[in-house]
């Protein structure tokens, strides 16, 4: 395994229902690599989602290390919140593409000025913003607005936009779950070739076994953490 | 007795800071509760009468009333009801020896309300006015008698053992003479009337045989009048105790030539009840509550306007009914007033006041 | 489960939409509750003060001597209606007067209203005269008797005579004109709680349109869900609008105790609203909204029907907006004045948030820059989701604007009126017997009075204008002041010639008042002819000059001009003694005239006693109109927040997507605040011109007269400010809302969230 592009060690969240406390991760660590997939599965409720958003610092670990893009994140560290949150905001606003299974672009722009404003935070150029739209097939709906096209249209809008911004690492929760199995097929295949030819690092979250053989990795989360 | 709603008047005194929540109970007996510290007096068992002083007003006594009813008849024979009060309200206690405020500064230590009323042919007109005491308008004097609120009047007449009333009010007005003769009957224990079964009461005297003699004018009509008055005086420093509903009250005059005053306080669970027995010949008997049955005869809400009264000890069995018609008094604290027939084991007339029937 | 269950059951999941929900109406209802109120009280109130101004008679002694305590007895005791005045200066200034509530029992008019000094006196300047005596021991006072006017001369006992009593001149229609405006605002404040409800019960639609969706799709007929919807706003009207009517009650009630208070450093006056009125009103008036508002919704189709596209839904309202605001300028009529500006506010309401939503969605097409671009397109939706809120704030905030201009305005009129009327400090009444000449030749002697003071004589009478070949002549009242002088030359003149005082001062000329000008058609630099007795003159016109609510036509000459045949009716001094006391200048004047007694009058008693009692008036009146602002902001708030939380999973992705919490917070408030600034924006020229319907349309037809308008801009900063603030509440809650990592996508478009 050459050059960690990410690697999580002891990580460890729970989160209380009631007053019980429910272990969502307990002791939970994994490696990735420059170019390499990685598959979660599990069921619903066994934190993949929880993975993923501490993994792209929307949330925060009750113990352990995020090393990821030559940054690390350590939950125990003295270190202002406030100041890992721009840590962690610079890393997703150029390095880390996150796609979730709806809802990634803003209803009130275009598909093509999503992916222009998505690039743009990026520091990308918006130049190739149409060119990305056109590699996805979904060229000519550039100028429709995301109401206006079918879902799977949406999804491959979102991976235009999450490759636009040249990510180093992409976090993809479930970017197929609310498609047909045609649809998703399509999608999902563009997204692993993408990936290939740019090189950079997926953690796919899935509840498709078959996707998960297509991975280079896959862990197996379980069933719903016992209390 | 009567007239415990006068402690209302007290609230709606303009501006003036009579704290409310002295309304509708017992007041507090002999405690000072203002910044002079002087004590508002309350009558108790054993107090006594003492004449003519009584005849005048008591500044350190909370509420006290002259109380005039009169069951008349024109020169046709036609039956007229009379009414007349003047109601004092004191704001401070004042020791009766002490000088009164200065007129200048347009005291408001008390507060005066005058109530008149005629009841003629089923129709029946009332009047009322109001005044703040101690400015001379308004006020009352014990000898000679008067007892006045602007140009309302009840003087003595000079050398005479008569007295003259003369109210005007809009477009009714009379004048009339009353000859005064008997004496003053005192109710309850010598004057001391208990107004609950908890030694709460009022000092309380009449004058029940009255004649009277004058002249009633009602728009352009004038009728020369005569017949019987009851006169009533009455002071205390307590109002309704709380539970207290409301008041009957009935002063008669049986054409036997015996009267009798009865009331009852009325309460969830009964209340109390006494009342005065003045047989033609004899001293005066007060009735105690086991010796009077008083009894509603209407049905429904408002006014009872009939009524059964016993007092078995002394063969009475009446029945008491207003006559037709609608005699309330509309001023600011509505309550009926009106003359009465009297049947049953005896006939008479008389008066009939009930207050506290929901208005 | 049955439908009913059904439907309701997603209040049962969120409670939160149901209690935001009941809260509206209940604050829809307690502000037209508490509106109604306050504006019933400043009825009540403007009637008193109407009432104790009003010209009344007095009981003087024939000796001259003031009355006592004792004269007050003696006339009681003899039966007539006579009430104590007891008039005293505070020693900080201002004035109390002390009334007898018992005496003046019998001051009671016929129809059983109380006199203004009945019942419970509620504030200042009315006291008991106990509390006034208390006062007079230190400072000055003057006691007066009233007596009722059934009494005429022959009912008073010998030793007193009747005498005229006022506290200030009668205001006339100028109180008529302030109620009317009056109720032209309660008709806006009930607009915009229909305007309320409407956007409430949208709410309620738009949070459930997926519940609806999935009714739909099991085979309940739409017709179905909507009459279940309406009976169920109808029950939850029926639970909330009671407790609203009580807190507006409270509300406006508690204006005058404790939330009184607070408002007091505000307004720095305490404020009086008693109670009473009644619940029907507000009740019926609420339901009654609340079903016009729903069933609004039935009747919009047919609307759509009829106008077609939505751009010509578009074209047709500028129409109406346009014909609106022409025939405000045009119509002669109250009733269509009234159409005309309900036309207007349709209009504006209609177009205001389609302007802000088209101007943004413009803007964005010409920002480079994507996240302005953003910014503009959400702007555009919110403007379009939160249309009804947006509008009851722009009404809101324009009726708030018109009426502090409105009611700014009747109080300088009425400080001008009043000063106009009571020019000088003192009136002395020239006696019947006596020589005015004679007078003002001793008054033109005194060193000391002309170094400080001021003074003049006033003659009044009748005289005629004759009429053309059709036309009547017009009589006319005859003010003729002399000499011309800083007690008059101070006057604001509508239009005047060139040194109009001058001119008059030297009998070259006349001026006439405002209606005499209106009525006539009469210019400044015309010619008219005015007979007096038999005598005609023809005299050019040097200025018209205001002369509010009065409606008799009124000449102003110099006494000069005036022929020895003209019929003095009443002659009068006004004087301003300067370094001077009024008393050295009536002693030399009884001596001058040789009287015993002189009637004077001390205006500046009478100006501040005027203002104090109308005070309260003015008062009710801002009250009423600050509650209104303060709940539709509450309004837009609440709709505001409801709304943004549905687009919070948009808010976050600027979260995801590397913009950290700070700079999408600033977006959030750029947001809300161009939302909150760009309404304030369009309440502004709507104000402006609502404040104009009422001073110089409504005002002109109804009474043939119109107020001075005045702008007010420093009140306009003053609302912007309160936008501002506004927007940036709703971007605090919703700030809030973005620390949450829960928020999910689902969410967005269960409320249409995912509208562009």
């Amino acid at each position: 395994m050459v050059d960690s592009l990410l690697s999580a060690r002891g990580l460890n969240k729970q989160f209380r229902s009631g007053d019980e406390p429910v272990p969502v991760l307990t002791d939970f660590s994994l490696q990735l690599g420059a170019g390499e997939s990685l598959a979660l599965t599990g069921r619903s409720g066994s934190g993949k989602s929880t993975l993923l958003n501490i993994l792209c610092g929307l949330e925060k670990p009750d113990s352990g290390t995020v090393q990821v893009l030559g940054e690390t994140f350590d939950a125990r560290s003295t270190e202002a919140a406030s100041k890992a949150d721009a840590r962690w905001g610079g890393l997703r606003r150029q390095q880390i593409g996150v796609v979730f299974q709806e809802a990634n672009l803003m209803p009130a722009l275009s598909l093509l000025d999503n992916v222009r404003f998505r690039a743009r935070l990026a520091g990308q150029s918006e130049d190739d913003c149409r060119d990305w739209l056109e590699r996805l097939g979904i060229g000519e709906l550039a100028d429709r607005f995301p109401d206006q096209v079918s879902g799977g249209q949406r999804q491959r809008a979102s991976l235009a936009m999450v490759f636009a911004m040249k990510p180093a690492l992409i976090l993809a929760d479930e970017p197929t779950g609310s498609l047909d199995r045609h649809t998703a097929e399509a999608v999902i295949g563009q997204l692993f070739e993408l990936q290939a030819r740019h090189d950079c690092g997926l953690i796919l979250a899935t509840h498709d076994p078959e996707l998960a053989t297509r991975c280079s990795q896959h862990l197996d989360l379980g069933h719903l953490p016992q209390t | 007795m009567r007239r415990w709603i006068f402690i209302w008047f007290a609230v709606v005194l303009a501006g003036c800071s009579e704290p409310q929540e002295e309304s509708g109970f017992a007041g507090l007996a002999g405690i000072a509760d203002n910044e002079s510290g002087v004590p508002f007096l309350q009558p108790g068992p054993g107090e006594r009468l003492s004449f003519p002083e009584d005849y005048g007003p008591h500044p350190q006594h909370r509420i006290e009333w002259w109380y005039l009813t009169a069951n008349l008849k024109t020169e046709d024979g036609e039956p007229l009801g009379l009414q007349w009060t003047q109601f004092r309200q004191a704001i401070e206690p004042r020791p009766a020896d002490a000088e009164p405020p200065d007129a200048n500064n347009w005291p408001l230590e008390a507060a005066w309300m005058a109530h008149a009323a005629v009841s003629f042919d089923t129709r029946h007109y009332f009047a009322e006015k109001l005044a703040r005491g101690d400015v001379g308008h308004a006020g009352a004097r014990a000898e000679p008698i008067a007892v006045w609120l602007d140009d309302w009047q009840l003087e003595a007449e000079p050398g005479q053992s008569s007295w003259r009333l003369q109210v005007a009010a809009d477009n009714w007005s009379y004048d009339l003479t009353l000859s005064i003769t008997g004496k003053p009957v005192a109710h309850g224990d010598q004057g001391f009337s208990a107004k609950s079964a908890d030694g709460e009461g009022s000092m309380y005297f009449s004058l029940v045989d009255l004649q009277i003699d004058g002249r009633v004018t009602l728009g352009d009509q004038t009728l020369d009048v005569s017949g019987k008055g009851w006169f009533d005086r009455e002071w205390s420093s307590q109002f309704l105790k709380s539970g207290q509903q409301g008041w009957d009250w009935f002063a008669l005059h049986l054409d036997s030539g015996d009267k009798l005053m009865a009331f009852q306080l009325r309460e969830e669970d009964g209340g109390f009840r006494a009342g005065t027995w003045i047989p033609a010949d004899g001293e005066p008997i007060a009735l105690g509550a086991d010796q009077l049955n008083l009894t509603s005869l209407t049905q429904g809400d408002g006014y009872p306007r009939a009524w059964r009264l016993e007092v078995p000890d002394f063969g009475l069995n009446l029945e008491v009914a207003a006559p037709a018609g609608d005699y309330r008094n509309t001023g600011l604290y509505p309550y009926w007033e009106s003359p009465v027939s009297v049947s049953g084991s005896h006939d008479g007339v008389g008066y009939m006041e009930l207050t506290g029937y929901g208005e | 489960m049955t439908l009913p269950a059904a439907l309701f059951s997603h209040y049962r999941r969120h409670p939160l939409q149901l209690l935001a929900l009941a809260a509206m109406i209940v604050l829809a209802t307690m502000l037209w509750t508490g509106v109604h109120h306050l504006t019933s009280q400043a009825r009540a109130s403007l009637d008193q003060s109407e009432s104790a101004v009003a010209e009344r008679q007095q009981v003087a002694r024939t000796d001259g001597s003031p009355v006592t305590v004792d004269d007050f007895v003696e006339l009681r005791r003899a039966g007539l209606c006579v009430m104590p005045w007891l008039e005293v200066s505070e020693p900080e200034g201002g004035r109390v007067v002390g009334v007898d509530p018992l005496a003046a029992g019998c001051f009671q008019t016929p129809g059983g209203q109380e006199s203004p000094w009945g019942g419970e006196l509620n504030g200042r300047p009315f006291v008991d005269i106990s509390e006034a005596a208390e006062l007079a021991r230190e400072q000055g006072s003057e006691l007066s008797l009233l007596v009722s006017d059934d009494h005429s001369k022959g009912d008073l006992p010998p030793g007193y005579q009747l005498v005229p009593f006022s506290v200030g001149p009668a205001t006339g229609e100028l109180g008529d004109s302030f109620l009317l405006n009056l109720d032209a605002l309660g008709i806006l404040v009930l607009l915009i709680t229909a305007l309320l409800v409407r956007s409430v019960y949208l709410l309620g639609l738009a949070q459930r349109r997926d519940s609806f969706a999935l009714l739909h799709r099991f085979g309940v007929p739409h017709g179905r869900v909507n009459r279940l919807l309406v009976v169920e706003i109808l029950l939850l009207a029926a639970v909330c609008v009671l407790p609203g009517i009580w807190l507006g009650r409270w509300l406006a009630a508690g204006l005058g105790s404790g939330f009184g208070q607070a408002l007091e450093g505000l307004f720095d006056q305490p404020l009086y609203a008693g109670q009473g009125g009644s619940w029907l009103v507000p009740l019926v008036t609420m339901m009654a909204v609340i079903l016009v508002a729903c069933l609004a919704d039935f009747l919009r189709p047919i609307f759509r029907g009829l106008m077609g596209g939505n751009r010509r839904y578009g074209c047709l309202v500028l129409l109406v907006l346009i014909a609106g605001l022409a025939l405000t300028v045009w119509v002669t009529d109250l009733l269509w004045l009234f159409i005309a500006v309900a036309m207007v506010f349709v209009a504006a309401g209609i177009l205001a948030p389609r302007l802000i939503a088209s101007l943004a969605d413009w803007r964005s097409g010409h920002d480079r820059d994507l996240q302005a671009r953003w910014r503009h397109r959400e702007l555009a939706v919110l403007a379009r989701r939160l249309a009804l809120p947006l509008v009851a704030l722009q009404f809101a905030m324009a009726m708030v604007l018109a009426v502090q201009a409105l009611v700014t305005t009747f109080e300088s009129t009425f400080d001008r009126w009043l000063a106009q009327r009571l020019e000088a400090d003192y009136y002395v009444e020239v006696p019947e017997s006596a020589d005015a000449a004679l007078a003002l030749d001793w008054l033109a002697e005194q060193p000391g009075l002309s170094a400080s003071g001021l003074w003049h004589r006033v003659i009044r009478g009748r005289a005629t204008l004759p009429g053309g070949e059709d036309e009547e002549e017009t009589r006319v009242d005859v003010f003729a002041i002399g000499p011309v002088g800083p007690l008059v030359t101070g006057w604001e003149l509508f239009e005047s010639a060139p040194q109009p005082w001058q001119r008059l001062q030297q009998g070259q000329g006349v001026m006439v008042n405002e209606q005499l000008a209106r009525r006539q058609d009469i210019a400044v630099g015309q010619t008219v002819t005015v007979l007096f007795g038999s005598q005609s003159f023809e005299l050019p016109v040097l200025a018209i000059y205001p002369d509010y609510g009065r409606p008799a036509g009124e000449i102003l000459i110099h006494p000069s001009v005036l022929p020895a045949e003209f019929e003095t009716g009443f002659q009068s001094l006004s004087v301003s003694p300067g370094n001077l006391s009024i008393e050295a200048v009536t002693d030399g004047l009884k001596g001058v005239w040789q009287v015993e007694a002189l009637t004077v009058r001390d205006n500046r008693a009478i100006e501040e006693l005027a203002s104090a009692i109308f005070d309260q008036t003015f008062l009710l009146t801002r009250a009423m109109t600050t509650l209104t602002l303060i709940l539709a902001a509450i309004a837009l708030l609440m709709m505001g927040w409801v709304f943004f939380s549905t687009r919070a999973w948009y808010f976050r992705l600027l979260v995801v997507w590397g913009l950290s919490r700070r700079q999408a917070t600033a977006q959030l408030v750029r947001l809300s605040v161009s939302l909150s600034g760009a309404i304030a924006l369009l309440a502004l020229p709507l104000g402006v011109w609502l404040t104009w319907v009422l001073v110089h349309r409504i005002n002109p037809i109804a009474f043939g007269w119109s107020l001075p308008m005045a702008v007010y801009p420093r009140f306009w900063l003053e609302l912007g400010v309160l936008s501002m603030l506004i927007g940036l509440s709703i971007a605090f809650l919703m700030s809030r809302q973005l620390k949450s990592p829960t928020v999910a996508p689902v969410n967005a478009n269960a409320l249409a969230g995912g509208e562009r």
